[in-house]
């Protein structure tokens, strides 16, 4: 009995221990999330004066008017254009990944495997070998300097991941489905559209959060495909406005914030399909 | 170059009633009209007026303009030269930057507005002949004209009762003043490497002189020639003496300038720029900070100014050159040169400019300019761009390991002789 | 197993995909190994052919073999590090616990933030004066320890690569969780009923059974360290005099500041060689990680 009661303490303590360790973990961890919270909310001068990490005094909110005012950081036009650009590259990469996911996934052909492979090593392929042939092949096509140029190129690049998904998902699908369907006299086409495509909905979720956290947090391309204002994404206009901002950390803070405000809200309010969508196939973190 | 003088009886002709408005082309400009500038937090919001009041006077015109860091222009603009989409015009720096795209065929001479408007006669011979001159024809409006030299703060010099220095001697005296009241002589900061190199470009221009650099520069003298080793050895007494604020590879120029500003060192080597970023800053020039030049080392170099000069040049595929071109005769109107020299501290290199616009600060570096009989490029716009990646490399390495310059300059001249070998 | 399909019915699902894949991933990466055997420099219309120049230059090149080196010791870093600390959050996170859901989501809230913000937050931590690395070391004592992280260039690399760290680290503990979750749990059980301590279980049955969430672990590390470059780009620019260069980064500066695309064309090749080595031992465990799959 006395035994067990000094095993139940010492367990209690290594658990103590534990969160111990891990709680500051955590704290080291969130140091620079900290930081850029209350730096966002900071004058230069109270920056310069107080250092990082002391709670603003007077929460000054310019910061945020600054940065998104079209006269000076002009946040808000950037914010509209990788809206623009992220939600369809999003969404033409995964039904391009779900055609060829379906494809490999549910028909069995000579060189299915190969095509695969082939298809999935563009995950790992460092998009910095392409950039120069991308370029001119987007001015060729008169698509560069337009947001077209980037959804393009996203689409291109995001078809790998979302075929390996999409097709280890349908691997999975009963075949006892379709035969049944085939039974029917329904053909191949309306069943991989009235049957097989609402039973992917849980994957697109995934692959859409995925997605959309990938393209709108790249840099890249756009940086490379585009020019003007008019069609420049908020990730390159951040770093434009950290050229420009040099010594005012407020305003970068400010800036940074904003352009991660959408994915926050999807780690917050998708975290379940982000997650298993990383553990799917995580390759670009 | 034109003395003050004449710059002045040039004015005096053309206040007595000499028409200077520019001929513009014609005023049936169309179509899309895109500007690209590296114009960031300075001067960005005065060349964006600009391109606005063009516009305006061209209703025609679509524009769009696109304001881009300094540091990542110099990275897109090239890209967009590569690929045959580049902007109808866009910033430039003179020299050894201009000549590279112009070997490779990207931009495309401008003789023709170039003489329709006289610009010979409105801008100075030598700003002509370095700037807008490559290759035997006209390639660039010159806009700007910045002055490289030592930018201070005059309390601190009253502080330590420091006099301007005109010597090298003089130089290290007020520097030992300051290291004697615990604060660094200079503020250096060259995160973005550029910096650094004023440093080597006025020793050396003040020891070797510009003859010999412009040997370095063009690859027909070397690295470890003993006027190099000198000029570096000199920069390194200084370094090695404490008189520089720690870590200048950590910060930005600007945030070097405010360590002036701040009292936190008493001076920067740095171009007239500065001044735009000082009036931010609610300094008076003259009464807040001042300037010299650049002390004589060499008593028999003969004097010479440093410093870039930004023009607006028209991309070879430029999709609509004739507004490119309209909007570069734009930029030779004397109020249109004068109102960007205003904004952003530098000087007007239009001689239709009156001289009286500036403060006092940049009225005297005029002054200067006039009197040097020789305007050089910095170091990254006078030589080309893969050797300058080279030495500008070297500038941040010496200020992280001052000691061991000898080693490193043998290694610059080979990879710089590298370079030169892979242009031919 | 399935029985053959025509070809025409696959065929229909996968002509577009592979159309756009084909034509915008595939074709500019060959179209970019074309280019390393030429001397084509940016700005230019024209280039030769100049047969194995660029890679006979380039195994000669300083810049070259200190990204190598840089690279190397990334890659080194990035394998252990991340990984272990990864591995060591999630088996300390693995449980039901209420609280270890908001742990688990605190630490991999990093993964959604662009690597650009994640560099521009990580250079005010290292700012000299007003970072708070210094401002800490200073607090307590450490003076001497204070530097100026990313301009020193003993510790440039490493600052950068901590930054990197800090979100690869999450992503590693969210593979390692989902790898957990296919350790059965009578056999951990029945570990425990035969008397083995937590760490005799931990070593003979968990680690075993994470092999597969091991793999692809190392596996993505291994290539996401290789194509890291926008997080030093942002933060050092490869600087300070190349001590953070990358091979990325390397190829990057030699194509985009250099003006040398031929060349740069030829560092891009040793990148994806490097990064093929990977792929296909990559694949040769893909059986392995299939399973982390189900």
């Amino acid at each position: 009995m006395t035994n067990s009661r000094a095993l139940n303490w010492q367990r209690l303590l290594s658990t103590a221990l534990l969160y111990f360790v891990l709680t500051i973990l955590l704290i080291l961890f969130m140091v620079p999330v900290y930081g850029a919270i209350v730096t966002a909310f900071k004058s230069q001068a109270e920056v310069s004066a107080g250092g990082y990490w002391t709670i603003p005094t007077n929460f000054a909110s310019d910061n945020f008017a600054r940065v998104m005012d079209s006269k000076d950081g002009n946040l808000g036009l950037y914010l509209q254009n990788s809206l623009l650009l992220t939600i369809p590259a999003s969404i033409f990469s995964i039904a391009l990944g779900t055609l060829a996911g379906y494809g490999l996934g549910k028909y069995k052909f000579k060189g299915d495997g190969l095509l695969f492979i082939l298809i999935v090593a563009g995950m790992f392929l460092p998009p910095q070998i392409a950039l120069i042939p991308v370029f001119r092949l987007m001015n060729d096509i008169g698509l560069y300097d337009t947001l077209w140029a980037v959804i393009i190129i996203h689409t291109a690049f995001g078809i790998p991941i979302c075929t390996l998904v999409m097709r280890n998902f349908f691997q999975v699908v009963p075949n006892a489905l379709r035969e049944a369907a085939l039974i029917d006299g329904a053909n191949e086409y309306s069943i991989f559209f009235r049957i097989m495509l609402p039973l992917t909905l849980p994957a697109l979720a995934v692959l859409a959060t995925l997605q959309f956290t990938w393209i709108w947090n790249d840099f890249l391309w756009p940086f490379i495909l585009t020019q003007r204002a008019e069609s420049r994404t908020v990730m390159v206009g951040i770093l434009n406005l950290t050229g420009q901002y040099t010594v005012d950390w407020g305003g970068q803070a400010a800036a940074s914030l904003i352009g991660s405000l959408p994915t926050l809200f999807i780690f917050v309010f998708f975290q379940r399909y982000f997650i298993r969508g990383l553990t799917l196939g995580a390759v670009k973190g | 170059m034109l003395s003050r003088r004449l710059i002045l009886a040039i004015l005096v002709l053309l206040v007595a009633g000499l028409s200077v408005a520019p001929a513009l082309a014609d005023d049936d400009l169309m179509g899309d009209f895109t500007v690209s500038h590296y114009f960031g937090g300075f001067g960005g919001e005065f060349i964006d007026g600009i391109v606005d009041a063009f516009i305006a006077e061209n209703p025609g015109l679509m524009h769009a303009a696109s304001p881009v860091d300094h540091e990542q222009f110099k990275t897109s603009i090239l890209v967009q030269l590569a690929g045959g989409n580049p902007p109808d015009t866009f910033s430039y720096w003179a020299g050894a930057r201009i000549q590279f795209v112009v070997d490779g065929g990207r931009l495309q001479p401008i003789d023709d507005i170039w003489e329709a408007n006289d610009m010979d006669s409105q801008f100075p011979g030598a700003v002509i002949a370095n700037a807008a001159t490559y290759d035997m024809h006209r390639y660039a409006v010159p806009l700007t004209l910045h002055w490289v030299g030592m930018f201070y703060n005059t309390a601190l010099f009253d502080q330590v009762g420091a006099m301007v220095p005109t010597t090298w001697d003089e130089l290290i005296d007020v520097a030992e003043k300051f290291k004697m009241a615990g604060i660094p002589a200079f503020s250096l900061g060259s995160i973005n490497r550029w910096p650094g190199q004023f440093w080597f470009d006025m020793i050396l221009l003040r020891t070797a002189g510009n003859d010999y650099r412009n040997k370095l520069m063009s690859g027909e003298a070397s690295y470890d020639d003993p006027e190099v080793e000198r000029a570096f050895s000199l920069w390194n007494d200084l370094v090695q003496a404490g008189h520089f604020y720690p870590d200048a590879n950590a910060y930005d120029w600007d945030e070097a300038a405010n360590f002036v500003a701040n009292g936190e060192a008493a001076m920067t080597l740095m171009g007239t720029w500065i001044g735009g970023l000082y009036a931010g800053n609610e300094m008076v020039a003259g009464e807040d900070f001042d300037y010299f030049s650049f002390p004589t080392i060499d008593e028999d170099v003969p004097r010479a100014s440093l410093g870039p000069i930004d023009t607006f040049v028209v991309a070879a595929d430029a999709a609509n050159p004739d507004a490119a071109k309209a909007f570069l005769v734009y930029l030779t109107d004397p109020a249109v040169q004068a109102e960007f020299a205003l904004g952003a501290g530098n000087l007007a290199p239009s001689l239709l400019v009156d001289t009286g616009i500036y403060n006092d600060v940049v009225a005297r570096i005029a002054g200067e300019i006039a009197a040097d009989p020789v305007f050089a490029f910095n170091y990254d716009l006078a030589t080309p761009p893969p050797v300058a990646e080279v030495g500008l490399n070297a500038f941040s390495e010496f200020m992280a390991n001052p000691g061991d310059f000898s080693n490193m300059l043998a290694r610059v001249q080979a990879d710089a002789a590298a370079e030169f070998a892979g242009m031919e | 197993m399935l029985r053959r399909h025509p070809w025409i019915l696959p065929a229909s699902f996968l002509a577009l995909p592979l159309l756009v894949y084909i034509t915008f991933v595939i074709l500019p990466t060959l179209n970019s190994l074309i280019y390393s055997f030429t001397d084509w420099v940016g700005y230019g219309a024209d280039f030769n052919f100049v047969g194995l120049a660029n890679f006979e230059k380039i195994f000669t090149d300083r810049l070259f073999s200190n990204a190598i080196k840089n690279t190397a010791i990334w890659l080194a870093l990035a394998m252990t590090a991340p990984t272990l600390l990864g591995l060591a959050l999630a088996l300390a996170l693995q449980g039901k616990r209420k609280i270890n859901t908001i742990y688990k989501s605190l630490f991999y809230l990093p993964i959604c933030l662009s690597p650009i913000i994640i560099g521009i937050i990580w250079v005010w931590l290292y700012s000299p004066k007003l970072g708070i690395v210094n401002l800490f070391l200073r607090s307590i004592g450490l003076d001497q320890l204070a530097t100026a992280w990313l301009a020193n260039p003993n510790t440039a690399l490493f600052a950068v690569f901590v930054a990197w760290a800090w979100q690869q680290t999450g992503l590693n503990m969210v593979i390692f969780l989902a790898g957990l979750t296919s350790v059965p749990t009578p056999l951990v059980e029945a570990a425990k009923v035969d008397g083995a301590n937590y760490r005799q279980t931990l070593w003979n049955v968990i680690i075993p059974m994470l092999r597969p969430a091991t793999v692809v672990v190392l596996a993505l590390t291994a290539i996401s360290a290789l194509k890291s470059f926008e997080i030093i780009w942002v933060m050092t620019m490869g600087g300070p005099f190349n001590k953070s260069d990358t091979l990325a980064v390397f190829m990057y500066s030699e194509s985009f500041r250099k003006f040398k695309m031929g060349y740069g064309s030829s560092a891009a090749v040793i990148l994806f060689l490097m990064t093929l080595v990977i792929i296909v031992l990559y694949f040769r465990q893909t059986a392995a990680a299939e399973e982390l799959y189900d």
